[in-house]
């Protein structure tokens, strides 16, 4: 079994390649001076500038969290480039013709065929290499629906009302450490505004890919749903094969205004280090959404990828019977370090919330679910469900769990329940003698383990999510 | 650090017997921990900010109060007012002997001393003041293969105004079998800290309740350790009710394979009471169990806070270790923080927790009412339903059957505050 485990851990990144593609790249270092030359690579208007400064003094006077179950070689900030941008973006291209094809064999390596295959499947994308937004399809067609998606650096020059009304307002820039960071040095990310009553016609999308060496990722992005309206995005990531770590700290804002649905599903891929711990990205991310009345925010996440990850999509849900949900799969192997989890904060009345986690370690990795419950003293009649298990796969990883349930009401409900088992031997030897070889009946396991997650994702992410774990789990059971 | 601290501190570092070395070690411990505040994680939902400047009186006025009987118990009573033994140790059943911490003889110094510190973890912080400040104190030890058919009552209660640092020390031979209850209670405003800690030998059995009724204004912070060597068995039942400020840190320690550890705890608290609960099971060998049952009622304007955790060390394999915590809000001002916690290094192991925090069902109520009974005697009727269950678990009944009225009489106060 020990062997078979190092087979699976000796398994390649497949997305570890780099694209040659001729950058411009800022020194590493960060002090004021790198955050106005961000800004003015953006021709930002002043007030962005201002909010960048202001951010920055804050995060001066922070200290980094140390609360996390991970163990991290402390990042140097001053040795990362905050800026790295493919050289040819400097004409922004107006259509996929003109984008390098050497960027665009990248997407297609990745499996993201920016053009044909979106047809087919009808998926908006926008692709953020390293720093800058690459290309946005299908802009037009989103258009007409009076939908807006676009890089947010260009939502800060054309839509600046929606930038400042919403930025900032569901993450403050003082929230966290990283959270701070990301105000003062965010390149870019997708912007998406959902026009009242409006059912988008398609699914959005946004690819993230990480290429220069010794340069941070710092996306952003804010998605604003109106009253009554839906929309469901899509998030991946990758990153090539590098032996020095890598820091991606992003900041995502959801905001579902009166009676407006978001569905944000994530595929989280990023290179995770090799067995050794060597490499692989940091991936410190700040995720939050606030729902106003009757408002619903669905958390779906699958988490293969990162040496260390710091992650919790979390619901405010302040409005009446607003709903918020998080179902997620996070599975690491190697040395891989997972901490992440979900708060839901009930604020109004009849609020819901259900929490979904899977967790699955392997190799000698440590895996740990963190989450919130906190039910306020206003949240009558509210309710929470919260289930985590965790899967361990061999003797040398570990699973941890770490919920807080604080309750200030005495009609809300609230419910946890946490689990940790092995994939038994009943099971193994079951599906074996019906003829199944070891492999399959641990993928087909593992995947039952995960079922109630991969049925929240839209139908192309649960395909894809359901390959990487097999992939991940090759030969990691005997 | 608090005024109050540094002056004990002060006071620590001028005792000189012969656990002198190990407070010496305890307080360099203390000297280089934090104070601990909101920012602490084991102390996130209770704060000790009362004590930073708080004055109490270092001797006994000698006024406290007086020990109930408790029916049929026929236990051997030690009584310890402010930390100091005052009953005479009179005759003992073979293989029991008992001891003052200050007056421990020369021969039992070398087990006693590691036992001192043997159990506890030293990042309890009131643990190294207790440590450094608990002068007195007993000396519990079970010879080998010694049955004792009596139950120890340790009765510790505090003078007005005071502040007492009590230690129970006790070791268990193999084989050994006894029966402790730690009984603390007082209404007095007092400051204490009282911290137990237990060495339980190869199959030996030890059934264990710790009585943590200090209310009122009383603050009360304590603490009982266990290590659980080969086949041992712990059976421990926690009562609480709250106080002004009232905490209780529990770790047990399977260090040898094959121990069993059963954990049944509830509480109720009323009033602005404080009640705060920390546990920790430490699954270091293999093939142990433990089974954990936590329960709060919580009504007024009454906090608890709830920490259990379970940890599975690397070699702990074949492990079974569940943990349930149940809560009652009473209450719209009260307010319940719990967080049950998995730490899992083996794979071959199953391991479950569960916590739930709700009202009383309205259907229940609703029922009992259509029989004709009030709502308040229905609501007492349903809190006690959820309590009694663990009430009948104890091992001894004779205590049980003293525990029930004080529990009917808490409700009844209960309910009057709603």
């Amino acid at each position: 079994m020990t062997e078979q485990i190092d087979q699976a851990l000796e398994r390649e990144y497949e997305a570890g390649f780099v694209s040659d593609i001729e950058s411009e790249t800022f020194a590493p270092g960060l002090d004021e001076d790198v955050i106005r030359r961000i800004s003015a690579m953006k021709s930002e208007p002043d007030w962005m500038l201002e909010w960048r400064l202001k951010a920055f003094k804050t995060w001066q006077q922070m200290e980094e969290p140390e609360w996390a179950h991970v163990d991290y070689q402390k990042i140097d900030f001053q040795a990362i480039s905050y800026y790295s941008a493919p050289k040819s973006m400097a004409d922004k291209p107006k259509s996929l013709d003109e984008v390098d094809p050497e960027l665009l064999a990248t997407y297609e390596k990745l499996g993201i065929p920016l053009l044909e295959q979106q047809m087919l499947a009808g998926v908006a994308v926008d692709a953020v290499f390293d720093s800058v937004s690459v290309v946005t399809t299908f802009r037009e067609k989103l258009w007409e629906a009076g939908v807006i998606f676009c890089p947010i650096s260009e939502a800060v020059q054309e839509y600046p009302e929606l930038v400042k009304k919403y930025l900032g307002s569901v993450v403050p820039q003082r929230d966290n450490y990283f959270a701070a960071l990301n105000c003062a040095v965010f390149t870019d990310g997708s912007f998406v505004y959902i026009p009242k009553g409006t059912r988008c016609p398609m699914e959005l999308s946004t690819y993230f890919r990480i290429n220069e060496q010794n340069t941070g990722q710092f996306e952003r992005t804010l998605i604003i749903a109106d009253e009554g309206s839906h929309v469901s995005y899509l998030e991946g990531c990758t990153a090539p094969q590098r032996d020095e770590n890598q820091l991606h700290a992003a900041v995502v804002e959801l905001v579902a205004l009166d009676d407006a649905e978001i569905k944000y599903s994530t595929v989280q891929n990023w290179y995770p280090g090799d067995e050794n711990g060597k490499g692989g990205i940091y991936n410190f991310v700040t995720k939050r959404a606030v729902c106003h009345t009757n408002a619903k925010v669905s958390w779906t996440q699958v988490e293969t990828g990162s040496a260390v990850t710091w992650k919790y999509p979390s619901c405010i849900l302040r409005g009446d019977n607003s709903i918020g949900e998080f179902y997620s799969v996070a599975l690491t192997r190697g040395m891989q370090q997972a901490d992440t989890g979900t708060k839901m904060i009930h604020m109004g009345k009849n609020t819901r919330s259900t929490i979904i986690s899977k967790g699955i370690s392997a190799g000698r990795s440590n895996n740990s679910y963190r989450g919130l419950v906190r039910m306020g003293p206003r949240a009558d009649g509210a309710r929470n469900f919260t289930q985590c298990d965790s899967l361990l796969i061999g003797d040398q990883c570990g699973a941890h769990t770490f919920p807080y349930v604080e309750t200030k009401n005495p009609t809300a409900i609230v419910e946890h329940e946490a689990t940790t088992s092995k994939v038994s031997d009943d099971q193994m030897f079951l599906c074996q003698q019906r003829g199944l070889d070891a492999e399959k009946a641990v993928s087909m396991i593992v995947n039952g383990f995960c079922k109630e997650v991969f049925k929240e994702l839209p139908m192309e992410f649960a395909v894809e999510a359901g390959k990487l774990l097999e992939i991940s789990l090759e030969g990691s059971v005997g | 650090m608090s005024t109050w601290l540094a002056n004990a501190v002060d006071r620590g570092g001028a005792t000189n017997d012969w656990l002198s070395p190990k407070r010496q070690q305890s307080l360099e411990l203390l000297q280089q921990s934090r104070w601990p505040t909101r920012k602490t994680e084991a102390w996130k939902y209770t704060s000790v900010n009362m004590l930073v400047d708080a004055t109490f009186a270092e001797t006994s006025d000698g006024i406290f109060d007086a020990p109930e009987l408790i029916d049929n118990l026929d236990s051997i009573d030690l009584l310890l007012v402010d930390g100091v033994l005052r009953s005479d140790i009179g005759d003992l059943p073979s293989g029991l002997s008992i001891y003052s911490i200050a007056d421990t003889p020369i021969e039992q110094r070398e087990w006693a001393a590691e036992v001192f510190t043997g159990a506890k973890p030293s990042k309890h912080y009131f643990g190294l003041v207790n440590d450094v400040l608990a002068t007195a104190g007993v000396l519990i030890d079970v010879a080998e293969g010694v049955k004792v058919d009596r139950p120890i009552r340790v009765i510790c209660r505090q003078s007005n105004g005071c502040e007492s640092h009590t230690r129970i020390l006790m070791r268990l031979g193999s084989n050994a079998e006894a029966v402790i209850i730690e009984d603390f209670a007082g209404e007095v405003k007092s400051f204490n800290t009282g911290f137990s800690e237990y060495i339980v030998g190869e199959s030996a059995t030890l059934e264990h309740y710790r009585i943590a009724m200090n209310t009122g204004e009383a603050i009360s912070i304590g603490g009982c350790h266990f290590n659980l060597n080969y086949r041992s068995a712990l059976n421990s039942t926690v009562v609480g009710l709250g106080s002004s400020l009232s905490r209780l840190d529990i770790d047990v320690n399977h260090i040898g394979e094959y121990a069993t550890a059963k954990l049944n705890a509830f509480y109720l608290l009323n009033g602005s009471e404080t009640f705060d609960l920390h546990s920790s099971i430490e699954h270091i060998a293999a093939n142990g169990t433990s089974e954990e049952n936590v329960r709060g009622i919580v009504a007024d304007s009454s906090r608890a806070v709830f920490n259990g955790r379970i940890h599975i060390h690397r070699n702990a394999q074949k492990t079974l270790a569940e943990l349930n915590n149940r809560n009652l809000l009473l209450s719209r001002n009260a307010e319940i923080y719990t967080k049950p916690e998995l730490e899992i290094y083996a794979d071959d192991v199953r391991c479950a927790h569960g916590a739930t925090i709700a009202e009383i069902d309205k259907e229940a109520l609703y029922y009992l009412q259509s029989r004709g009974m009030s709502k308040a005697q229905a609501q007492i009727m349903l809190s006690f339903g959820f309590i009694n269950e663990l009430v009948d678990q104890m091992p001894n009944q004779n205590l049980a059957a003293w525990l029930r009225p004080h529990l009917r009489r808490r409700f009844a106060e209960m309910e009057s505050t709603q």
